[in-house]
Parts: structure tokens; sequence; C-alpha cells
């Protein structure tokens, strides 16, 4: 469903992403992991067209997506959510949906969408939160709301940058069987950065290794734990193996 | 010809460095408080009223500077305590605030002077107006080079604070980053103030150079206001030396561009190339 | 306010002319229409995108300038024209205004701001529009109160469909894009909202409605000049009417204007014009120090009896 060929990007003088190549397949909830700077959420910046590559190409159902504006990238239906949340603070949390639905799904009217808003925030758990205003709402909640706003755009691919970070074990286990769910009801295929290691393994059907901007490594998560190359990445080069 | 546009560069020149002290002074402002001083040129206009009202009495402008300079510096501390600093605690958007409120001040600032002394353009007579220094072919007005000179010698005094005292280098730190300096113990309220402080008595000192130069009547301020923004973009807001460059650059470029068109048009010009400069590097031609 | 109230206050307003009070009260009425239309207008793209333009006197002085210059060259009567002056100002917007969009937070405010005292610089210098010496719009010979009615009633319809129309951008589609592009707008972007499209039709919107006011002033004051039809002064005060009133409806501005307006008067005619102006620029402080958000929030607030939020956001702890 997504291929990247070959992108490569730099930021003046530093190399970001050096011919990065590797494929999402429909329906699979795939990571991409790798040491902080080796060009994760430059990838999803490119992907999302906030980033032009310098040379590659991202192409999405057969669509060739570079130069294209980020917000014709979001209507081809490509949803995100961001590292650092990002909701709409000055909007309410129905209005945060709202503007998804009018904007990303090509909604025409603004009371039916705040209608279907409901929906969206009940599907992620934040059924409670309908006049929370944004600013009070938790880190987790904010994370929902994110979350049920890239939803409401109607996506067939979702990225998900980070999004178990600042999580307890509680939130953990219960946005791990969200995302499972989006996939498993709605059909969305998920491509996701994640550092916390268990939740990659346990939830990914497929690995990207990101190091230095180039693709170290890519399988199933059992293949990716074993692979030597991806041991030195993460625990250095003296480090034996336990086993 | 030739002559003509080395003259035009060097008269130039120096009006170009009374521009870059009244554009240091608003870039201090911008980069610490993150204020959009619009009324640093009025202030600048007050000061050159000041030294007109003590020109009138004899006394000459660079001597009026041993009032104007202090005064100016507990005005700002005034302003910046009584106006910005409360403005700033209550508002989530400073920009639209501070760019109002000042415009508010120079307003205010506009009509009194007007008040007082009428609409109409001031000129300040010294016992040197008229005189020129001799250079080859080329005649330098001396109170040009007065003006230019006290410029220079503040934006010098200046940049030495910022540079070489324990308090001036705070002052830097904050301007590259509030929070950051913060964290380190920088006391804000203090810095900003003093900032404040300094800013506006270089306008001050910018508007008794600028009035040795030039005729100024109270609306003189937003002809001001285009100098100064033109000296902030194209030198950045982040740096002193980068205000320098560019206010010498902008004299130069005004005073050439007179050559080759009528002057009513000077000011299109610049306003065209300021225009076009922000929309193609809006932090500044030149890199901090 | 409720339906009847304001059934009641239209009434007024449409009666007013012919219940003989006189010419004063009508101009005075004129001008609070205009300087709502002005406010309201500003905040479609000042209010709800977050661009603070502080230029929009050049919007308005295009306005009058192209209904100046159709009467004087092409016999034309502004009352027909106007829209046209409208036109213009919305053209000239799309043109300036899409670079200068690429621009956010002071650097669009500056640059729109240098873009007012542009624009005043070239007119003033332009010979077919009279340059320094200003044009004379020279009325037919009209009765005074009779023109005086016909220049109330073009404001208030002026005033009525600028309401209107940015009424129905705030309640519709436009409306939340607009405030999710204010919010974050490369988040908006990346839910689908085509940022530049928006902004830009805001603007040109904004423009238009600005210049349609401007062209039928500059008839009303039968003589126009760059210094006030393109005055900084006039920009400036677009944006307090609606920062005072509230940026985030489409009815704040009004209150905003209201304020302004029969403050300025009051002023004016108690301490003459540079007192007036003096005030007006302290008072101007004051107000925007305490009440930050505008006065309609304030006062929706106190008429539901809610509490005041807390001040500002937490960054406040660093800034000062």
């Amino acid at each position: 469903m997504l291929r990247i060929e070959g992108v490569s990007k730099r930021f003046g003088g530093l190399v970001v992403l050096r011919s990065v190549s590797f494929q999402v397949s429909q329906g699979a909830i795939v990571g991409l992991i790798g040491p902080n700077g080796s060009g994760k959420t430059t990838m999803f910046n490119v992907i999302t067209g906030f980033h032009r590559p310098d040379a590659g190409e991202v192409v999405f159902m057969g669509r060739r997506l570079v130069g294209l504006a980020p917000f014709e990238i979001a209507r081809a239906g490509i949803a995100r959510t961001f590292q650092l949340v990002r909701p709409f603070a000055g909007l309410t949390t129905a209005d945060n949906v709202a503007a998804a639905l009018l904007y990303g799904r090509g909604l025409r009217d603004v009371r039916e969408a705040r209608a279907e808003a409901g929906h969206w925030l009940r599907y992620v758990g934040l059924e409670a939160a309908l006049d929370t205003p944004v600013g009070a709402l938790t880190l987790g909640g904010k994370k929902r709301l994110e979350l049920a706003r890239a939803l409401a755009t109607g996506p067939r691919l979702l990225l998900l940058d980070e999004v178990f970070a600042g999580l307890n074990p509680a939130e953990s286990a219960g946005a791990v069987a969200l995302v499972r769910r989006i996939r498993d009801e709605l059909g969305v295929t998920v491509l996701l950065v994640e550092h916390v290691m268990r939740i990659v393994m346990g939830l990914c059907d497929h690995v990207v290794v990101l190091g230095s901007g180039q693709v170290i490594a890519q399988g199933p998560p059992s293949a990716i734990a074993a692979d030597p190359q991806v041991r030195r990445l993460y625990l250095g080069e003296d480090h034996r193996a336990a086993g | 010809m030739l002559v003509q546009a080395v003259q035009a560069l060097a008269t130039g020149l120096l009006t170009g460095t009374v521009y870059a002290l009244l554009g240091a002074g608003f870039s201090l402002i911008w980069g610490v408080a993150h204020v959009i001083n619009i009324a640093h040129p009025a202030l600048a206009v007050g000061a050159a009223y000041a030294a007109y009202a003590l020109a009138m009495r004899g006394v000459d402008p660079l001597v009026s500077l041993a009032v104007v300079v202090p005064l100016f510096f507990v005005l700002g501390v005034v302003l910046y305590e009584g106006v910005v600093r409360p403005a700033a605690r209550r508002s989530g958007d400073l920009v639209l605030v501070s760019m109002v409120l000042t415009f508010g001040l120079a307003a205010a600032l506009e009509n009194a002077l007007a008040a007082v002394w009428g609409p109409g353009p001031r000129v300040i007579n010294v016992a040197y107006t008229g005189q020129a220094v001799r250079l080859g072919l080329l005649a330098l007005p001396v109170p040009h080079l007065a003006g230019a000179g006290l410029a220079a010698v503040t934006i010098a005094a200046l940049y030495l604070f910022l540079h070489e005292t324990l308090p001036g280098k705070a002052v830097r730190a904050v301007w590259q980053n509030r929070e950051g300096a913060a964290l380190c113990g920088v006391n804000l309220r203090q810095v900003t103030g003093l900032t404040y402080g300094l800013a506006v008595a270089s306008a001050g000192v910018a508007g008794v150079a600028l009035a040795l130069i030039y005729s100024f009547s109270p609306a003189s301020h937003l002809t001001w206001l285009v100098f100064v923004f033109l000296v902030v973009i194209v030198g950045g807001v982040g740096s002193l030396v980068g205000a320098m460059v560019a206010g010498v650059l902008v004299g130069a470029l005004t005073h050439l561009t007179t050559l080759v068109l009528p002057f009513a048009w000077t000011p299109f010009l610049l306003f065209a190339s300021l225009g076009l400069l922000l929309l193609w590097r809006p932090t500044g031609l030149l890199r901090r | 306010m409720s339906r009847a109230a304001a059934a009641g206050v239209a009434v007024v307003l449409l009666l007013l002319p012919w219940a003989g009070t006189g010419e004063y009260p009508l101009a005075l009425l004129s001008s609070v229409f205009m300087y709502s239309t002005l406010a309201v207008a500003w905040n479609v793209i000042g209010g709800f995108a977050g661009y603070l333009s502080f230029g929009h006197a050049a919007f308005f002085g295009l306005g009058g300038y192209t209904t100046g210059f159709l009467l004087v060259r092409g016999g034309l009567s502004p009352f027909l024209t106007a829209p046209l002056g409208g036109v213009v100002a919305a053209v000239f917007a799309a043109l300036a205004g899409y670079p200068c969009l690429r621009l956010r937070g002071p650097y669009f405010a500056v640059v729109t701001m240098i873009l007012g005292l542009a624009v005043r610089a070239v007119i003033l210098n332009l010979p077919w529009t009279g340059a320094a010496e200003g044009l004379w719009m020279t009325l037919p010979p009209w009765e005074p109160l009779s023109a005086r009615r016909a220049f109330y009633y073009a404001m208030l319809v002026v005033a009525l469909c600028t309401v209107l129309a940015v009424r129905a951008v705030r309640l519709g589609k436009s409306g939340v894009g607009l405030e999710a592009l204010r919010e974050d707008e490369d988040a908006a972007q990346s839910i689908g909202v085509p940022a530049v499209r928006l902004k830009l039709g805001a603007l040109i919107l904004s423009a238009g409605l600005t210049g349609l006011a401007g062209g039928v002033y500059a008839y009303d004051r039968s003589y126009i000049h760059p210094d006030f039809m393109f005055d900084l002064h006039l920009s400036v005060l677009a944006v307090l009417m609606a920062l005072l009133g509230g940026r985030q409806s489409w009815a704040g501005p009004i209150l905003g204007a209201v304020v302004v307006r029969l403050v300025d008067e009051v002023l004016t005619v108690r301490v003459g014009t540079e007192a007036a102006r003096i005030i007006f620029g302290l008072g101007l402080a004051l107000v925007i120090v305490l009440l930050p958000e505008g006065l309609l929030p304030h006062l929706l607030r106190l008429r539901r009896g809610a509490p005041r939020p807390p001040a500002a956001v937490p960054a406040a702890v660093v800034r000062s």
C-alpha cells in the first residue's frame, strides 16, 4: 500500500535520510524503530508532505506523493499523529474532530460534523470528555483526541509518531488494544514510530530499523530482535548479547 | 556623475549609521522582550523635540544628551514596568497586544508633541550648521558627521556593554533564549527592564542625531518607522552587527536612489525592497 | 440578544432618518456602521484566521479611490460603483496578500503595516488621482438631510451585508477551518485543511468588504486624500475594535466598534482631536492590559455568572 523508494533528505550539511526503501503492506501494523536522530520523524514528514525529499519517491496506493501539498496527502488517505501532541487548543474537543470530518472527509454541514464527532470521540474512549476544554485533558486524553481527529479523516493509512510515550502501563495497554481495533475493525493500515520495544515487538507484524538515516534491517519482530546489527545499533560494540 | 554617486554614498553611510542605531534599539526590544515597539521612532522624535527645546535656549544638542540619555533610560524602565510587563502577563498574544499598545503610545506622543509645537516641521540650527568638511571632491556636512559620530559611538558602547560586561551578557543570553536564560538563574525582570532602559535611551540618542541631520515634525515617526523596519528586517532581529551593516546599507541605498528617481518615489522603492526582502528572507539577509 | 430586542433595534435603525432628529445622529450612526464594517471585516483574517493585518487601511483607501476615480473620470455614482471598489481592494489583496500570507506572526503584522504605508506613499505620488492635493468628489445638488439619509442607508446596507457574510463564514465550514488554521496551521494541514486557499480567501473577503465601505465613505466625505484614506491610525483602529470587542465571534467587533466610535466622539467634542487621540492612545493601553480577551467574552461571562478563567497561559510564568 505504501512504498518508500530510495528517499534521501538532507538539512544543510546534515544527511538525515540516506536512500531509504521499505514497504508497508495493506492491513499490516508496521513499526519504524531506531535510535534518536535516525530519521524516523523526518520520514513521517516526508510521507505527509511537510518536507520534500532530495531524492526518491513515496508511492501510496499507486499514487506518487512527492510534491503534493500536505492537505492533499491528508485527503488522499494518510493521517498522522504528532510526537509532541498538537490538538487545537482553542477549539472544543468536538470541533477538533469536526474539523477533520469537514476537511479530511469532505463533509459539508457543520452540525452533521459535530454530531459525528461524538461517535469518534466515543470510539477512542473520550466520551466523558465531550465538553471538556482541550487544555484540561491529560496527556493520554490529548493523544486520544489526536487519534480521533486522525481517524475522522477516514484514512487508509495511519502514521503514529511515538503515541505510547509518556503513558503509564494501564494507558499503554488500552492504547495497544485501540490500535489493534483500528486495524481489525476499520481496516486501517498502521505505520508507527516507537521507542518502547516491548510494544513494538508485541504489536507489529513487520519492523523496519533505521540507523543514521539508513535501513539497517527489516523483518518480523523475532528476526529483528535476533539481528546482530540491530543489537549493535542499540547496545553498542562492547556488549555481548545475553543469549 | 561618479562624484555625485560617491557623494550620495558617503552621505548615505553617515545617515545610515543613525538608522542603524535606531534599528538596534528596536531590535533589542523585539529580541529580548518580544515586543514590537512601534513607539520606538516616536520616542526618538520626542528626543529630537527635547533637543530642539534646549537648542532654543542655546544648548548644543550634543550637550543636551547629558539630560536626554538618563531621562530616556528611566523612561524606558518606566514603560516596561508600568505598561509592557503588566500587559505581557495578562495576554496570550503578545505580538498583537504590543503592536496595538505601542501604537497607542506613539499616537499619544505624536499628538502631545503636536499640541505643544504644532504639526509643522522644525529644524535645529547650531553653530556648525551649513559647514562641511572637504575631502577631495566630497563635501561632508558637519551636522551629518556629528550625528553619525554620535550614533557610531553609541552603537560601539552598546556592543561593548553586551559583549564585555556581565549584565550585558545576561541580556544577550535572554536575547538568544529567554526560557534557557531563566533556567540559568538570570533575573528576567531586571534584564528586560535594563534592556528597555538602554533601548529607549538609544532611541533618545538616535533622535538627537537625526535632529542634527533632518528636519522633523510630530508625524516624522512614521517615516522613521519604515527605516527601522528596514534595518531590522535586513539585519535580522538577533544582531547588533547586523543592524549596523543593514543601517549603512539602507542609508546608502536611500541616497543613491535619489540620484535616479525623483525624491517622492524613494519611499515606494524602499517599501518595495522591504516587502520583497521579507518574503524572500523573513529572518533577515544576514545570518546571526 | 433576544429576537424581539434585535427586531426592535432593526426597526429603530430603519426608521430613524425619518424621525426628525436632524443630521448629527444620522451622521454619527453612519460612522458607527462604517466602523462596525471595518472591525467585523478585519476580524475574518485577524480574528478567525489569526493573521494580524495592520494595513487594512490600504483596502479601505483603494475602495475609496476607485469610486473617486470612476466618479471624476466617468461620472459614475459611487452608490453604484462602491462594489467595484470592493472588488479592486479584493484583487489587490489577492495579489499582494498571497506572498504576505507566507509569513507568520509578527512578520505578517509588520509587512502589512508596511503595505499600508506603501500604498499611501504610492497614491500620494500618483497624478491620476490627485496626488498630494487629494480628490474632490462633489455631490449632486441634494438637500443636506436627503444626502445624509442616503449615506445612512448606504452604510447600513454595507454593514448589514458585512455582518451577514461574516456570520455565515463563522458559523459554517470555513469558520471551523480558519480556527483550526489559527490554532496550528501544520496540524490543520495534516487533517486536510487547505491552508493557503482558506487564508487567502479570508483575506480577499476581508479586503473586499473593507473596500466597499471605503467606496461609500469617500463619497460621503466628498474629498479624499491619502493621509486619511490610508491612515495607519485607521488600520490600527480596525485591530483595536476587534480586539476590544472580542475576536472569537462575528459579533464581538461590532461591540468594539460602537464603544470606540462613541468614546472617540465624546472625547473629540469635549477636548478636541489631539487631546482625544492622546487620551485614546493611553486608554487603549489600559484596556488591553485589563481585558485581554475583549469586552464581549467578558460581558457574556458576567451575564452567565461564570468565574474568570486563569490569566494567560503557563508560558507567562517565564515571559515576565
